[in-house]
């Protein structure tokens, strides 16, 4: 019965075209973060180059090609935004579609009044979006390898292919939180559009105001590379500092720009302590979630408004 | 089917502090159509809504085919049909593949097959492959009771199957519900405000009012016991108004 719910779901999916508008959009940012990572390394070549035959005409000794040194995976660092910009609406939407729609409909008192078991029927809902996720990202994974090959002319090792999977393994988790996210407040709200509102409202606090929170707020933050701002001293900021290991889309930037390159490597564990909070947050929901569908009064649904 | 078809001893519900049902006493036996009328508000829908397990009562027992709508779910589920009003669908999935789901869904075998030939008996089968979406009322109710009956269930459950339909509509319904009473022989309860349906329909009549069944009889004694009264309607607002 599962896996009718997650077929039937996955086939339903491809005719709704606010997801496919959402899909569309990410796909294209995903080609994007490939073209973008080859305009700024043909600006700073042609800079260099620049600088080069001046320096020569001077008799000066030239420095080495900045990107000769840096990682091939680095040309890819606007994917660790698109995500939880992009990508985490595209998720938030296909975890609302995939109970509102049954509720806004009347689908769902349909379902109910046959022999399905209500866990059944929610991990069929929860199995569907997390393999479309997987689907869009294993698409999004062949994009970005195929640009950096033909845009960026950057020849990939294994090491990299090795990356490139490992961001996209933490992407998935963490859009699956979105999609978690999307089906609660679903279950929770009465309106259509407050669920979706409320969703996008905990999108907005995930992404925006809880980074800012705990990291943006330490005025010197941004003096790089002072380790340890003066300001984290005041307990105001000690506090808000003390949320940093908890801010999911915080410690999912980080880590994607470690597993990346993007930013200096750091120890397997540290980075894997960065995506416990991730694993955490995608459990509390699911059983939220699961706890909430069966509780949940099928013969009312959801007003489509 | 030993006993009746649907049963219910001492069924009350409530909204919170809102009593809606106040202990429902009902028995309706194998193959007869039951119109259940009562005016907005009435506790119609909800009972309908706890005879197909989507509720649960707050007080007393219901049974359909012989099972407890509580304790045997699953089996209550398998041997019922059910539309419910204004059901749309999945709108943007033709008939045959919301359909088969639903075959799914009730266990059927063979989905493809059954889908096929349940549309082929209501007279549909050229709504297979349209998007539901495209659908009108009547053809979407069309839809709606194939989806009900493609497992071949003992107790069909049609919650104000009228409503929104234009008078051919009607009309095909009703001879899709007489066929489905006659021919496969199944129990029908239809919640209606549609009098003049009831009256052709139906074989027995139940009256809700304020929660509480005030009536209910077979069409043709209800008939005899009100002489005086020209037309169903007549009957019906005599009861609604002198509840004793």
């Amino acid at each position: 019965m599962i896996t009718t719910v997650a077929v039937h779901q996955m086939r339903s999916l491809r005719r709704q075209r606010t997801f496919l508008a959402l899909l569309g959009t990410f796909l294209v940012m995903t080609a994007l973060a490939g073209v973008l990572g080859w305009s700024s390394q043909r600006t700073i070549v042609r800079v260099y180059e620049a600088a080069v035959s001046l320096l020569r005409d001077r008799g000066s000794q030239a420095p080495p090609n900045p990107f000769a040194l840096k990682p091939t995976l680095s040309m890819l660092s606007n994917m660790a935004i698109y995500v939880p910009l992009i990508g985490a609406l595209l998720a938030l939407i296909l975890g609302h579609v995939s109970l509102a729609d049954d509720q806004a409909t009347g689908v769902e008192r349909l379902i109910f009044s046959r022999p399905v078991r209500r866990s059944a029927y929610f991990l069929g809902k929860v199995g569907a979006a997390a393999v479309v996720l997987a689907l869009i990202l294993v698409v999004s994974f062949v994009v970005s390898a195929v640009s950096l090959v033909l845009v960026n002319d950057a020849a990939l090792t294994a090491d990299d292919l090795l990356r490139l999977a490992t961001f996209y393994g933490l992407s998935w988790l963490y859009l699956n939180v979105f999609a978690l996210v999307g089906m609660v407040t679903v279950l929770l709200a009465r309106r259509r559009s407050m669920a979706l509102l409320a969703g996008i409202g905990v999108w907005l606090v995930l992404t925006f105001a809880v980074p800012q929170f705990t990291s943006g707020l330490a005025p010197v933050a941004s003096l790089h590379p002072v380790t340890n701002p003066v300001s984290t001293s005041q307990p105001f900021f000690e506090f808000t500092a003390r949320g940093r290991p908890y801010s999911v889309t915080e410690q999912y930037k980080r880590a994607s720009a470690v597993v990346l390159e993007t930013a200096p490597s750091e120890s397997t564990a540290s980075t894997v302590r960065r995506v416990l909070p991730i694993v955490g947050l995608l459990v509390l929901l699911f059983l939220v979630a699961g706890f909430l569908v069966r509780r949940h009064d099928a013969s009312t649904g959801i007003a489509d408004e | 089917m030993a006993g009746p078809a649907i049963e219910m001893a001492g069924v009350r519900h409530s909204y919170g502090r809102r009593e809606v049902l106040r202990g429902i006493d009902l028995a309706i036996e194998p193959g007869e159509v039951f119109g259940f009328l009562g005016h907005n508000g009435a506790g119609k829908t909800t009972t309908v809504n706890i005879l197909t397990t989507l509720l649960t009562p707050t007080q007393g027992h219901a049974r359909v085919c012989g099972f407890d709508v509580v304790a045997n779910r699953r089996e209550v589920t398998r041997c019922i049909g059910y539309l419910p009003a204004d059901v749309r669908l999945y709108p943007h999935l033709t008939a045959a593949e919301n359909l088969e789901f639903f075959a799914k869904l009730s266990g059927v075998r063979n989905p493809r097959r059954a889908v096929a030939e349940t549309l082929d008996y209501l007279g549909c089968a050229d709504l297979a492959g349209l998007r539901v979406g495209s659908f009108s009322s009547g053809m979407r109710q069309q839809i709606g009771i194939a989806q009900a009956v493609l497992h071949r269930p003992q107790v069909l459950f049609l919650d104000e199957p009228t409503a929104g339909l234009d008078p051919l509509g009607v009309r095909q319904l009703r001879a899709t519900v007489r066929r489905l009473n006659q021919e496969l022989g199944m129990t029908v309860f239809m919640n209606t405000h549609l009098l003049s349906e009831v009256g052709r329909v139906c074989t027995t009549i139940g009256v809700l009012n304020q929660g509480s069944l005030i009536y209910k009889d077979s069409i043709e004694a209800t008939t005899k016991r009100f002489p005086d009264e020209a037309s169903l309607e007549d009957i019906y607002v005599r009861m609604e108004q002198q509840p004793e």
